[in-house]
C-alpha cells in the first residue's frame, strides 16, 4: 500500500520529506508517510536555550503583526497547505467532510489581534509577559515579576484543528520554543500552520522557533533522546490516559508535566425546564446542540444528561417526551455542526439494542439507523455502558434531587451544561468540590473560547517560567550581615518571624 | 443417557408429513446425540444438504417455540415484524450481543434487588421465573444458587471491567449433554464407531483452577468430575480447593472501573463481602500450599495415569511452567484426553508455549476447541487444524461493520456468529467479538465432511488494540486476588 499522505517535518522554516517512513492510520486501511525521526531528533531542540533571546527582542505588537497575517492567509479556500491538511483529515479522521471543513474555516480568526490581545491579557497578562512588573512588599522590599517562555513539547489531542492552532498561539504569545508532536488523526493541521507561517515571516524569529513533526507515540528512540531537561522543560500533553501515562515516565526535576488528560462532561436540566411546553423545546434544542456538535467526539460534548424531572410515573413520562424532543433537535442539526456517525461504535450500539429490549427500564429513542440515539433511563441511574457514549448517543436519566447527580461528578467531569441559571448558581460551590471544572449554560458545552482557565488549570501561565527579581535596600529591609548587637539581633530575629 | 448399540443415525428429509420423519427431526433438535448414534464420525459426516434441511425446519420450529418463551425475542421479532424464520440469513437480524446478557441496569446488584433481577432473567429465558421469590436474596451468589436450587437453569456468568457480568441462563441438562459430547470427541477416533471403551472411560481429572464457581469455565468442573470419573469424587484433582465468590468478582469488576475514572474512594464493599474479608485473605494464603500439594500429587500418585485435563492456553501455560519449573515432565499416560483452546486473550504467551505444554503433560494428543459463552457448543479441531462445526450448530458469518450475512459461498473472512440449537433455555442465536474464516465450499481432508472454520481465528478487540471489556478466565485469579488486596487495605 502507498502512503496516502506525507507528514513533512517542519524544522524551524524548513519543510523536511527525506528519509521517509510509513505509518497506520487510526481509520481503516490508509498509510502515511513521514520523516524517520530517529535521523532528526538531534537537530529537534535547541543547541543553547541562549538562542532564545531573539524572541525577547521582539515588541508585543509585532507578535500581534505576525499572527495577524497569518490569521488572515488561514483561508481554507486559498491556502494550499490548510487544502491538504483538509483532504489528510478526511482520511485520517472519523469526522464527516463537512465538519472538518468547517473545523478548518474557524482557523483564521482565532489568531486576529483581539482574540490574541484577550488570550494574552486575560490567560496570563500583556505586563507580566511584556516586562517586569514591580510590587513592594510588606518588609519593604521591591520584586519584579516577569512570565518567560519555556522550551516546550506538545503532545496535542487530533480532535479537531483548534488544538493546533491553540497549541501554536499560546507558544507565540509566551516566547516559547516549541516542538509540536502531531497527533496521527489531524496530521497536517499544524504541519499547515506552520507551513504558512513560514510563508508570511519567512526567517522570523517566530518561525525559527517552531517545530512541528510525526513519531509515534513510545517510540523510544526519538522519546529517550529528546524528552530530557536539557533539551525541553515542559511537556503539555493532551489526550487518551495511556498516552498521559506514557509521557509521565520521562518526568523529572526540570522537567515538568502539564497534562490535560482525558475528560467526561455532563449536563444538568433543572424542574424548570418543564414549565410549559415552550421551555421544553428550547431546553431540547440547546441540549441537542451539546451532544451533537462534532458529532460527540470531544471531551465537552453532552453524554449523561441529569434531568431533575423527578423519577414519579410523571417525572418519567416527562424525562421520555424531553427525550423525545432532544432526538428530534439533534437530527435536525445542521450537517456542518453534526451528522450520524461515519464509524459508529459497535459495542455501544449493540448495548443500545439490548437497552432497547429491556424497555422496564429504558427507552430507547432512534438509534436504528446509527444515526444517534437517546436512551432515557426510567429509573434514577445512567446505563452501564455510559463511558462509551459517542457517535451522538446521550443518556437522559431522571432523578428527584441533585444529591444523585454530584455522585456523579468527579476529577475526569470537564464541563456541566446546566440549565437554567439559577440552578448553575446554586451549584457552582458545590460541584468543584467533586472535581467539576466548567460549569456552562446549557448549549453551550461545545461553544468554548481559549481565554479561560482549561482542566481546572492555567495552561498558559504553567507554560511560563515565573521568574523574580527582587531589590532590596538595606536601609529598609533587614541586612542580615550588619547583626552586630543583642538588641538589634532581637529585634530582626522579630522582624523575621513576622515573615 | 443410555447408550445404544449405533444405529441408522438419519432418514433422508424432504418435506415432513409422516409422523415417523416427524419423530427424527425432533431428535435432531432434541436429542442429537441418539440421533447420531452416540457417533462422532456420524456427527461429522452427514451430507450437508441433508442436514441443511433438518436445520431449517429445525430452525423454523425452535423459532415458534422461543417466539412464545423468550419475551426478549418476542419484542424484537414483532418490532423487526418477523413472523417466521425460513432461511438462515432470516436468522441475523435475531441474533443477540453479548449485551444482551449484561442488559440489566448493575445498581439492582448494587441495591440488592434480585426480586427484579429474577424479572430481567425471566425476559431472557424460555424457563418460566415468575414463581421464584428472589427478595431474601442478598448477594449473587446466594441468588444463582436459589436459581440452582429451583430452576432448571444452572446461570454462568463472566465477568467485565465496565462493571457488569453477563448472565447466561443455560439448562442443566445441556451441561450433562456437552460433557458427553466432549468425551465423545475425545474418546472416540474419527473414521471409528465407538465402543464401550470409548463410549464411557473413567479418568482421573486434573483441574488446574479453582474448584468450582459461578463462571463459564468453573460451572464445567462438577460437569467433569461427574461426567470424566464415572462418578467417584476422589479422581478429581483441582489445583485450588476453594470456590471462586461471584460477588467478590462483581467488586473486582466494579473496581477495575472505578480506578479508571478516579474514584475508588466512592468504591462501596457490601456488608455481605465485608464480613468475609479474613475468608478471603485465609483463602488467598492458602493458595501457595495448595499448590505446592497439587503437584505433589501429579508428580507421585498420578504419574502415568490416563487423564482428562482442560483450560485455556494460559492456564495450562502456567501449569506446564510451574510444573517443568518443579521438575515435573511427562507427567501422564500417552492416551491421556487434553481440551484446550480459547485464543490467547490478550495474553502474551512465548512462541514455544504449546511444546511447553506438552513436555509437562507428556501426551500424544493435544486436543484444541473453539466456542464462546454465549453459544454452548464447542467445535472441536481436526488433524488438519479445523474447527469442524457441529450439526446442531448454524454457524452464520456477518460483515463486522454492517452486520449483514455475508454470503454462504466461497471462502469468507467475517464476525462469528451462530444458531445452536442445543440452547433451549435461551435463544440460540448470537454474534461473537470473534473474526473467523469459513470455505463453504471446501471439504476438509481430513475426512470429516463438515462445514470447518480455519484454524486462524482472533478477537476484533485484539485485531483493532482496543481494550477489552472482559476480564477473561486466564485473569480470574489475578482478579480475584486484586479484590483481596484491596479489601485488605480498606479499614472495616
Amino acid at each position: 500500500m502507498s502512503a496516502a499522505y506525507t507528514v513533512p517535518l517542519f524544522l524551524r522554516g524548513q519543510v523536511i520529506t527525506d528519509n521517509l517512513v510509513t505509518f497506520g492510520t487510526r481509520s481503516r486501511g490508509d498509510e502515511f508517510a513521514a520523516p524517520d525521526m530517529s535521523k532528526y531528533v538531534d537537530r529537534l531542540p535547541l543547541a543553547t536555550p541562549m538562542e532564545m533571546q531573539d524572541l525577547y527582542e521582539l515588541s508585543f505588537d509585532e507578535i500581534l503583526d505576525v499572527l495577524e497575517r497569518l490569521g488572515e492567509a488561514l483561508v481554507l479556500e486559498t491556502n494550499p497547505h490548510l487544502q491538504e491538511a483538509f483532504a489528510a483529515a478526511c482520511l485520517a479522521n472519523p469526522l464527516p467532510v463537512e465538519m472538518l471543513r468547517n473545523s478548518y474555516q474557524i482557523l483564521g480568526p482565532l489568531f486576529s489581534r483581539a482574540a490574541v490581545t484577550e488570550m494574552a491579557e486575560t490567560q496570563v497578562g500583556l505586563n507580566y509577559l511584556n516586562g517586569w512588573v514591580p510590587q513592594p512588599l510588606a518588609d519593604g522590599r521591591e520584586i519584579r515579576v516577569r512570565a518567560f517562555g519555556s522550551r516546550v513539547l506538545h503532545i496535542p489531542a487530533g480532535n479537531g484543528g483548534l488544538v493546533s492552532a491553540v497549541t501554536i498561539l499560546r507558544s507565540v504569545i509566551t516566547r516559547s520554543d516549541v516542538i509540536i508532536k502531531v497527533p496521527s488523526n489531524d496530521p497536517l493541521t499544524a504541519v499547515a500552520i506552520a507551513r504558512t507561517l513560514a510563508d508570511v515571516a519567512p526567517g522570523h524569529p517566530i518561525t525559527k522557533h517552531l517545530v512541528v513533526g510525526y513519531w509515534k507515540g513510545g517510540d523510544l528512540t526519538v522519546e529517550e533522546a529528546l524528552y530530557k531537561p536539557e533539551n525541553i522543560e515542559k511537556i503539555v500533553a493532551w489526550g487518551g490516559l495511556a498516552s498521559v501515562k506514557h509521557v509521565t515516565k520521562y518526568i523529572q526535576p526540570g522537567l515538568e508535566l502539564i497534562a490535560l488528560d482525558p475528560k467526561r462532561s455532563a449536563t444538568i436540566i433543572g424542574a424548570e425546564a418543564f414549565v410549559d411546553e415552550e421551555t421544553m423545546r428550547e431546553v431540547a434544542a440547546r441540549a441537542a446542540v451539546d451532544i451533537g456538535v462534532a458529532n460527540q467526539e470531544g471531551c465537552a460534548n453532552a453524554r449523561v444528561i441529569y434531568v431533575l424531572s423527578g423519577t414519579d410515573a410523571d417525572g418519567v413520562e416527562n424525562a421520555n417526551r424531553l427525550g423525545q424532543m432532544i432526538y428530534d433537535e439533534l437530527i435536525a442539526l445542521p450537517e456542518f455542526m453534526s451528522t450520524p456517525p461515519l464509524y459508529p461504535n459497535r459495542e455501544l450500539f449493540e448495548s443500545l439494542e439490548s437497552s432497547r429490549l429491556v424497555e422496564t427500564f429504558y427507552k430507547v429513542i432512534g438509534g436504528e439507523q446509527r444515526e444517534g440515539a437517546i436512551v432515557v433511563s426510567q429509573i434514577d441511574e445512567a446505563v452501564d455502558y455510559s463511558p462509551m457514549l459517542s457517535g451522538r448517543v446521550a443518556n437522559i436519566v431522571p432523578v428527584d434531587s441533585i444529591e444523585k447527580v454530584t455522585r456523579a461528578v468527579n476529577a475526569y467531569t470537564q464541563t456541566i451544561g446546566i440549565y437554567p441559571e439559577s440552578l448553575k448558581r446554586e451549584l457552582r460551590d458545590v460541584l468543584p468540590l467533586f472535581g467539576a471544572q466548567r460549569l456552562t449554560s446549557l448549549g453551550y458545552a461545545c461553544n468554548v473560547t481559549v481565554s479561560m482557565p482549561q482542566d481546572a488549570i492555567e495552561p498558559i501561565r504553567r507554560m511560563c517560567k515565573w521568574i523574580v527579581d527582587e531589590e532590596c535596600d538595606p536601609d529598609v529591609v533587614i541586612p542580615l550581615w550588619k547583626l552586630g548587637s543583642a538588641g538589634q539581633a532581637a529585634q530582626a530575629a522579630a522582624d523575621l518571624v513576622t515573615l | 443417557m443410555t447408550q445404544t448399540q449405533a444405529k441408522t443415525p438419519f432418514k433422508p428429509v424432504s418435506p415432513v408429513n409422516s409422523k415417523a420423519e416427524q419423530g427424527s427431526l425432533e431428535q435432531f433438535m432434541d436429542d442429537p446425540i441418539e440421533f447420531f448414534g452416540h457417533s462422532m464420525t456420524q456427527m461429522q459426516t452427514i451430507p450437508r444438504d441433508e442436514l441443511e434441511a433438518l436445520q431449517k425446519q429445525a430452525i423454523a420450529i425452535r423459532f415458534k417455540q422461543h417466539y412464545e418463551a423468550i419475551p426478549i425475542l418476542r419484542k424484537l421479532a414483532d418490532r423487526l415484524g418477523i413472523t417466521e424464520v425460513a432461511e438462515f440469513d432470516d436468522l441475523a437480524p435475531l441474533l443477540f450481543a453479548h449485551t444482551a446478557f449484561k442488559s440489566y441496569p448493575s445498581a439492582l446488584v448494587d441495591n440488592k434487588r434480585f426480586d427484579l433481577m429474577t424479572q430481567w432473567l425471566d425476559t431472557i429465558t424460555a424457563h418460566d421465573l415468575s414463581h421464584i421469590d428472589a427478595t431474601g436474596c442478598t448477594t449473587i451468589d446466594g441468588w444463582l444458587d436459589l436459581l440452582d436450587r429451583e430452576t432448571p437453569l444452572n446461570v454462568i456468568t463472566s465477568s467485565g471491567t465496565t462493571g457488569t457480568l453477563s448472565l447466561i441462563p443455560k439448562d442443566k441438562n445441556a451441561a450433562t449433554e456437552g460433557m458427553y459430547i466432549w468425551k465423545m470427541y475425545l474418546f472416540q477416533t474419527f473414521g471409528e464407531e465407538p465402543g464401550e471403551a470409548e463410549l464411557d472411560p473413567k479418568v482421573d481429572v486434573i483441574w488446574p483452577t479453582f474448584s468450582s464457581g459461578k463462571l463459564g469455565h468453573l460451572r464445567i468442573a462438577d460437569m467433569v468430575k461427574n461426567g470424566f470419573t464415572g462418578g467417584d469424587p476422589t479422581k478429581f484433582h483441582a489445583l485450588y480447593s476453594d470456590a471462586i465468590d461471584t460477588d467478590l468478582m462483581f467488586l473486582a469488576s466494579k473496581m477495575r472501573m472505578a480506578a479508571s475514572r478516579g474514584e475508588l474512594d466512592r468504591l462501596v464493599i457490601p456488608d455481605e463481602l465485608a464480613e468475609r474479608k479474613d475468608e478471603f485473605i485465609a483463602m488467598q494464603m492458602r493458595q501457595p500450599d495448595e499448590m505446592q500439594a497439587f503437584f505433589a500429587e501429579l508428580s507421585e500418585s498420578l504419574k502415568g495415569k490416563r487423564i482428562f485435563m482442560t483450560g485455556a492456553f494460559p492456564i495450562m501455560y502456567d501449569i506446564a511452567k510451574a510444573g517443568l519449573e518443579r521438575g515435573i515432565s511427562n507427567v501422564f499416560a500417552k492416551d491421556s484426553a487434553i481440551l484446550t483452546g480459547g485464543g490467547m486473550k490478550g495474553v502474551a504467551l512465548p512462541d514455544n508455549f504449546m511444546e511447553v505444554i506438552q513436555d509437562f503433560l507428556g501426551c500424544d494428543r493435544i486436543q484444541m476447541g473453539y466456542g464462546f459463552s454465549e453459544l454452548s457448543a464447542f467445535h472441536f479441531a481436526c488433524t488438519e487444524g479445523r474447527y469442524h462445526v457441529q450439526p446442531w450448530v448454524i454457524p452464520i458469518l456477518l460483515d463486522p461493520d454492517t452486520s449483514e450475512p455475508l454470503p454462504r459461498d466461497g471462502r469468507q473472512t467475517g464476525r462469528s456468529a451462530g444458531y445452536d440449537l442445543l440452547n433451549k433455555s435461551h435463544w440460540g442465536g448470537v454474534m461473537s467479538g470473534d473474526e473467523v474464516t469459513i470455505d463453504w465450499n471446501f471439504i476438509c481432508p481430513c475426512g470429516q465432511t463438515s462445514v470447518a472454520f480455519e484454524a486462524d481465528i482472533v478477537r476484533y478487540s485484539d485485531k483493532e488494540g482496543v481494550e477489552d471489556d472482559r476480564i477473561t478466565c486466564a485473569a480470574t485469579h489475578e482478579v480475584h486476588n486484586e479484590a483481596v488486596n484491596f479489601m485488605k487495605q480498606v479499614e472495616m
